[in-house]
């Protein structure tokens, strides 16, 4: 099953002369289950189309379906967003005055899930990932890859099968990566989806699928089959 | 590197007989340096004759335990202390590959890299895949690892090599 499906999607920032064409019409499916990886330099629009498939950026032309739901016909985005979406930033994000716990609760709550309930939830999502012995410390106790843990398991709580991330291995040293890798990929064998964008091949190299993005346009990507010749 | 260093550091370890020391090489290296059993008695019989290695009893199976000698101990401590310089390397057909695409003009270098950057991120793909599902020791992994970082290294270069040529165009 089809979780994300991009479709000529262009994104053009800007108009006349001085409009920047950060996407020129790009078409990309991720299943169930699958870790796709894009790679690309800076200005390669990787993160324009991170931002679009997770319908935080409008594209100017093209569709976005997650679920099977077209974006531009969705009433409510902010919910769809909140329901099937997790993003994972560079810059994690994690509230310093919530403990783990409770900044995995957090969008459940929003969503309106009572606190015990959420946080059952939360709990089970840290289990899952091996985060639950330090679920109830703070961000400032927590190492770099522990602290990327909660951000990857605050963006898979609840329902959320469809996980955006950007440069999630940020400033963790090789090990510590890998971890983060090693966790995003146990996750799509269960069943989650990841979009993955880095600039750093070791990691994009755990992906199913590695597509390579230069200048707007999808240049390659691994999974077309092809004769080496070395 | 010989195998033969390979078998004295395995021996340094108790003697052992042929078909172990194979067994053990590989297990090592994570299979990605595979012996036959003929080629590790032929190392060991050259061995014994350079007094690395001295051969001992049979076994209830026939077959024959070495154990390593004052001067196998010696000859892989100075393995161990020397490092490894480049130019025991062959050449890398990659570069001169490229080399040769640039100064040929009318080649499409541009695509030349494209197409290798995507078959080395397959190479990558295999390698992680295979660092998944590794079960033995620190020792397989870190062969792994090393070859990953070799693939990473090829990848950035490529990519390097793309910016530098669209700058010259």
């Amino acid at each position: 099953m089809t979780v994300l499906a991009l479709a000529g999607v262009t994104r053009v920032h800007g108009d006349g002369e001085t409009a920047v064409h950060a996407l020129k019409g790009v078409s990309l499916q991720i299943a169930e289950g699958e870790l796709v990886a894009v790679m690309g330099p800076s200005g390669s629009g990787k993160s324009t189309l991170l931002n679009v498939a997770g319908g935080l950026d409008r594209p100017t032309s093209g569709t976005v379906h997650i679920d099977g739901h077209d974006l531009a016909a969705v009433r409510d985005l902010a919910a769809l967003r909140r329901r099937s979406v997790g993003y994972v930033f560079q810059d994690l994000n994690l509230i310093t005055s919530l403990t783990a716990a409770e900044n995995v609760m957090l969008p459940r709550e929003l969503d309106g899930v009572r606190s015990r309930k959420a946080r059952e939830e939360a709990m089970a999502v840290l289990t899952e990932i091996g985060a639950e012995s330090f679920a109830d410390r703070f961000p400032d106790e927590l190492s770099g890859g522990q602290r990327q843990q909660v951000a990857i398991a605050r963006a898979l709580v609840g329902e959320r099968r469809l996980l955006l991330a950007d440069e999630p291995t940020g400033a963790l040293d090789t090990p510590g990566g890998d971890e983060i890798l090693r966790l995003l990929a146990a996750r799509c064998e269960a069943g989650a989806s990841v979009l993955l964008v880095t600039h750093e091949p070791r990691y994009a190299a755990w992906a199913d699928r590695v597509v390579f993005l230069r200048d707007g346009v999808v240049a390659d990507a691994t999974d077309v089959p092809m004769v080496s010749a070395r | 590197m010989s195998i033969r260093h390979g078998l004295l550091a395995l021996l340094s370890r108790g003697p052992r007989h042929g078909y172990q020391l194979r067994v053990e090489f590989e297990a090592s290296t994570g299979a990605t340096w595979p012996l036959n059993v003929g080629q590790v008695y032929t190392t060991l019989a050259r061995m014994e004759r350079d007094g690395l290695v001295e051969a001992g009893e049979s076994d209830d199976q026939g077959r024959v335990v070495y154990a390593i000698t004052e001067a196998g101990r010696a000859e892989m401590e100075r393995w161990f202390t020397t490092p490894v310089v480049p130019s025991d390397r062959p050449r890398d057909e990659l570069v001169i590959k490229l080399a040769m695409a640039v100064a040929a003009k009318a080649v499409d270098v541009a695509e030349v890299v494209r197409r290798q950057r995507t078959a080395t991120m397959r190479t990558l793909q295999q390698l992680t895949r295979a660092k998944r599902d590794v079960t033995g020791g620190p020792a397989q992994l870190l062969v792994l690892d090393s070859m990953i970082f070799q693939a990473e290294a090829e990848q950035r270069w490529l990519d390097h090599c793309e910016a530098v040529l669209k700058e010259a165009r």
